[in-house]
């Protein structure tokens, strides 16, 4: 047993291997016993855990009334009105664009620098290297509720204020230390093994990032771009701070402004939140199904 | 670091020293971004709030110097000690659950299982929409009469067992609003909430774990669990920790779960640090609202500390 | 209880009359005007009032912001930014007005005095009013505050005294332009079946009624006991019990009393009863709109929008509700006025035209309108003949009521810094809380009550 210490470098990991897939697909043909257990047990957990999910769906197909007065485990009318609402006299299609250029731009912005932040903290040895590392956790020391005061003086004088750009500077604040730290978790899984004997090849530093710990890492990437994204897409108190102008308010923010006073507008609201968790998840899905296919160029699992 | 790496390698062979050297460059180099982007952003801010936390500032009046006032002013308030204790009540219950429902579901969703890609999907569900409308929603399951969990209790006969346990009567649980099940229930949403953090950030480890190593362990011998022990555990130890920190930090400064579900109450039931700092905030005295946050900057600190020493103690 | 105007209103009020007569014939006359124009598109309306042209002060080509503040009505948002734009073009001045989610309006200020990004004018409520004057952030508005008065009939009593400007560093900060205040919702088919037909006038005589007639799931009285601003209505309840927050000098707190024990003794009492609705105690700021839109509340403290939800989405409901003041406790009837103003933050730019656009929209033209589709009581004795005020709409009759007969903001407290943070931090159903979650006694709660405002207050003497 134990004779397979984690960080022992894999055959042929880098480049094509046909190594991984064959035992990818040995792994498919398993027999169908233990896979019952796994997907009752998958189906409990699932329902259990997306019932809300299915409360807020049924109240978004609902009428105010039954909202209201009629609670039911289903809609006793189903109405579409909610979301024609939302799509059509609210505008939501802008608040979707505005939250598409936000997060995406943080995300791409954020996962660019941190992936060499990371790589650095993890791969290079030199002085304070520990310290920068924490120090970039600072950020989340303090709660937003206190932060967006001083914040707000910077934008200031960025001449930011009231704009998606000032809204994507202002939310790296948050993104890079989630990207960096969890890339250096990533990173770290990637035998250094492999990196000197690229070296050794010939390859540079960068050519080593690039092509060995990036592809290996791809699961790791695409996770933290994931959260990165939904982390920017779904961020209100710095959106309610930093945007003013209506055609310039992204989800969290239309959604919000969808409670006035003491009165919640909740079929609106819960089809907004249906309509801004699609992307998300759609994305997260298509992410899945392109790793499996890249999934031939290293030994990564799908 | 690099001063004590360097002699070493010194000794072995001359144009290491270099290597070295230029290792440490790069190193800089790569993280100089990061650093100057956070260096720009947050350093401000959070020389600020510590400054102001020694001060009477308020809205529109930098204030003075007022040494520890809002520190001791803050302790006497008769839900300090209570928001102190909530809080770690909540960061470390939910730490716990959020890993064995993220791992268990990770490894289970890293079995060749099909359809798994729309299990992964909608695990994300509960990370995927802001996060007031999750809690609202939530709220609502709540309601005592006619929110979801009752109504459900209530045509499943499974409202006996709650009833038995004296949670409530006629079918009607006020679940957020009495003392035995308001933490439960705010621990409860602010791990459907958060999982999916954990769970999506497992299983991108557990992707990268190379199944030749499980093929190997088999062949060696080993067992289920001694796979999951020697070969499963050591790769995604890294992120496990991270992650944890993360989310700590996160579940430590979060006001909106507990603004939306329950404002601290009933009573100081589910007060926390961020809902007094609010509190201050509302009357617009910066000092003491960054005297709150402030207060818990030293635990975290050394959260911070601890959790990045494990991390690097694999180097 | 009408509240005498407070000391500085007196003089003006009685200097006041001859004028006020005459001009309150010609509103009269315009609003009747009003009347007619309610048919016609409300763009209409708001170029025709913009053609009257500002002062000569404004300069063309100035650019002006305004934070409007975002009510539930949709009709009322678009009338006010409508208004301001037509307003601007008419007078050359580009006029950009964004509706602010009046629950953001604190955060978003706070950050803008700090950044110095404030607008040029903004709609708020009485409590920032407060704290904004005090820290110098307001622009005095007196001259404007007087014309307006004057104009049409002198400001309501109660508005007036809340203006008071030794509140506010010696000036008028805000010009009033609606007033919030909670009516007592109370649904006619339940009490009736219990043979209850007149609204209860004490708070003791409301819980005997709530007694009665609740059947759960339906419960008798839907009040917030949690930490929201609906639950500082329990406030009220408690000074009309005769107890006080602090002494008439406003500085030192004095909640631990016999009348506080004899409030403390009603509302515990109701709860042990189960009067009020499972979850009150955690209960969010729609927590009671939505117990009475679901059916399970007979009586509610409200401002009415839970009227504007329920005429639009259950007919039935708004049907069998009828509206009354809130009742009186052993001491008298504590209401207390809530005016919202709109003010001109110190750092604009343009305070001018900022100045005359808040004249321009104190207009009775745009302001009966705006009225009809809003949810706020008068300010002005002259929009008392506005048709929404004389029986169009109960609701809105009621508030119109409430304006004259309610007490000011905090009376019979000061209302100052120190009274606004204790309520900031809901201290009295805090109180309340104490007792029924946490088994408190009386005075365990009212010590613990008592030690909490004397830190507050010693921090403002």
């Amino acid at each position: 047993m134990a004779s397979v210490p984690a960080t022992t470098p894999r055959p042929r990991a880098a480049g094509p291997t046909q190594g991984g897939r064959a035992v990818e697909h040995r792994a498919r043909r398993r027999p169908a016993a233990g896979s019952v257990g796994a997907y009752l047990l998958l189906a409990v957990v699932t329902v259990l855990l997306l019932f809300p999910v299915y409360w807020m769906l049924t109240i978004s197909l609902k009428i105010p009334r039954e909202i209201n007065r009629v609670p039911s485990l289903w809609p006793q009318t189903v109405t579409l009105d909610n979301y024609r609402e939302l799509l059509g006299e609210r505008g939501f299609l802008t608040n979707l664009r505005n939250s598409t250029i936000v997060a995406g731009s943080v995300t791409l912005v954020s996962l660019f620098i941190s992936s060499l932040a990371a790589y650095s903290l993890v791969r290079f040895r030199y002085r304070f290297r520990g310290l920068v590392g924490r120090l970039i956790l600072f950020g989340y020391l303090m709660p937003t509720s206190l932060l967006f005061i001083p914040l707000s003086i910077i934008v200031a004088r960025l001449n930011l204020g009231n704009s998606l750009q000032g809204l994507i500077v202002v939310y790296l604040t948050f993104s890079m230390p989630l990207s960096t730290w969890l890339l250096t978790g990533y990173f770290r899984g990637v035998p250094a093994e492999l990196e000197e004997q690229a070296m050794v090849d010939g390859a540079t530093r960068m050519g080593a990032l690039l092509r060995i710990v990036l592809p290996l890492s791809l699961p790791g990437l695409v996770a933290v771009g994931i959260f990165t994204f939904t982390a920017a897409w779904n961020e209100l108190l710095l959106a309610l701070i930093f945007i003013t102008s209506e055609d310039l308010r992204t989800v969290p923010l239309a959604l919000q402004y969808l409670i006035t006073g003491d009165v919640y507008r909740w079929g609106p609201i819960m089809a907004g939140a249906v309509l801004s968790s699609l992307p998300v998840v759609i994305l997260y899905f298509a992410a899945q199904r392109v790793m499996v296919q890249g999934a031939t160029a290293g030994s990564v699992k799908g | 670091m690099a001063v004590i790496a360097a002699p070493r390698q010194r000794a072995s062979r001359r144009p290491r020293m270099t290597f070295a050297r230029r290792q440490a460059l790069w190193g800089y180099l790569l993280v100089l971004p990061v650093s100057l982007v956070l260096l720009a952003l947050v350093a401000y801010p959070f020389v600020y709030a510590i400054y102001i936390s020694f001060t009477d500032r308020v809205v529109g009046n930098p204030g003075g110097w007022v040494g520890f006032d809002n520190f001791r002013y803050l302790a006497r308030w008769s839900s300090f000690g209570r928001a102190v204790q909530n809080t770690i009540t909540l960061v470390v219950v939910t730490d716990v659950l959020k890993l064995g429902l993220g791992l268990g579901l990770a490894l289970l969703l890293n079995e060749p299982l099909r359809g798994r890609g729309l299990f992964r999907a909608a695990v994300l569900l509960p990370w995927a929409m802001p996060g007031f409308v999750a809690f609202l929603t939530w709220k609502l399951l709540l309601v005592p009469i006619g929110g979801g969990l009752n109504l459900v209790l209530n045509e499943t006969g499974l409202m006996a067992v709650p009833e038995a346990l004296g949670l409530g009567s006629n079918g009607i649980i006020d679940w957020l609003g009495q003392r035995s099940t308001a933490l439960p229930a705010v621990i409860a949403a602010t791990t459907w909430r958060g999982f999916p953090f954990w769970c999506i950030s497992f299983l991108a480890a557990l992707q990268q774990v190379p199944n030749e190593l499980y093929e190997a362990a088999k062949i060696d011998g080993a067992s289920r669990f001694q796979r999951f022990r020697d070969v499963t555990v050591p790769a995604i130890r890294q992120v496990v920790l991270v992650v944890a920190l993360l989310s700590s930090i996160w579940t430590a400064n979060s006001f909106e779960h507990i603004w939306i579900m329950t404002q601290g109450g009933p009573s100081d039931a589910t007060m926390v640090f961020p809902v007094l700092a609010y509190f201050g905030m509302q009357s617009q005295r910066l000092g003491e609202a960054a005297a709150v946050s402030v207060a818990l900057v030293p635990a975290l600190l050394i959260l911070v500390f601890v959790v990045t020493a494990l991390v690097r103690d694999d180097d | 209880m009408v509240r005498s105007p407070a000391n500085s209103g007196d003089s003006v009020a009685t200097t006041r009359p001859a004028l006020t007569r005459r001009r309150l014939l010609g509103t009269a006359a315009g609003s009747t005007a009003a009347l007619g124009l309610a048919a016609a598109p409300r763009s209409a309306l708001a170029e025709m009032l913009a053609a009257r042209r500002a002062p000569a002060v404004v300069q063309g080509g100035t650019k002006l912001t305004y934070w409007g503040g975002l009510i539930f009505s949709d009709a009322a948002n678009s009338l006010l930014e409508e208004t301001i734009t037509a307003w601007g073009d008419a007078n050359g001045v580009e006029a950009e007005v964004v509706m602010i989610n009046q629950n953001e309006t604190t955060q978003k200020v706070s950050a803008a005095v700090e950044s110095n990004t404030l607008p040029d004018a903004l709609d708020m409520g009485l409590d920032l009013q407060l704290l904004l004057s005090q820290q110098g952030q307001l622009a005095p508005l007196d001259d404007v505050y007087d014309r307006v008065g004057a104009a049409q009939g002198g400001w309501f009593p109660g508005v007036d005294a809340a203006m008071a400007p030794e509140r506010f560093g010696g000036t008028r900060t805000g010009v009033p332009f609606g007033t919030g205040g909670n009516l007592l919702f109370r649904r006619t088919d339940v009490l009736g079946e219990a043979g209850f037909t007149e609204p209860p006038a004490t708070w003791q005589e409301l819980s005997d009624q709530a007694r009665e007639a609740q059947a759960p799931p339906i419960f008798g009285m839907g009040f917030a006991l949690s930490n929201v601003g609906d639950g500082n209505v329990q406030v009220s309840v408690l000074q009309s019990y005769g107890g006080r927050i602090a002494d008439d000098a406003g500085t030192t707190p004095t909640i631990k009393s016999e009348a506080t024990r004899a409030y403390l003794e009603w509302v515990s009492a109701a709860y042990r009863d189960g009067l009020f609705p499972p979850g009150a105690t955690t209960w969010d700021g729609a927590g009671d709109n939505q117990a009475y839109l679901a059916g399970q509340a007979v009586f509610i403290a409200n401002t009415g929008s839970v009227h504007l939800s329920a005429r639009e989405e259950d007919p039935e409901l708004d049907a069998s509700t009828a509206y009354s003041p809130l009742p009186g406790g052993p001491t008298g009837l504590v209401s207390p006025l809530g005016p919202n103003v709109r003010a001109i933050p110190t750092s604009s730019r343009n305070a001018d035209a900022a100045k005359a656009l808040i004249e321009h929209l104190a207009n009775p033209e745009f302001m009966a309108e705006y009225y009809a589709v809003a949810i706020y009581g008068p300010v002005l004795q002259a929009q008392r003949a506005f048709p929404i005020y004389s029986g169009e709409s109960e609701v809105h009759t009621g508030l119109a009521n409430l304006v004259e007969t309610g007490t000011a903001p905090a009376a019979p407290d000061v209302f100052n810094a120190a009274y606004a943070e204790f309520n900031a931090n809901f201290l009295v159903p805090k109180m309340v809380q104490r007792v029924v979650i946490d088994n408190y006694t009386l005075d365990q709660a009212m010590d613990e009550t008592q030690a909490a405002a004397e830190a507050i207050y010693a921090k403002y003497r």
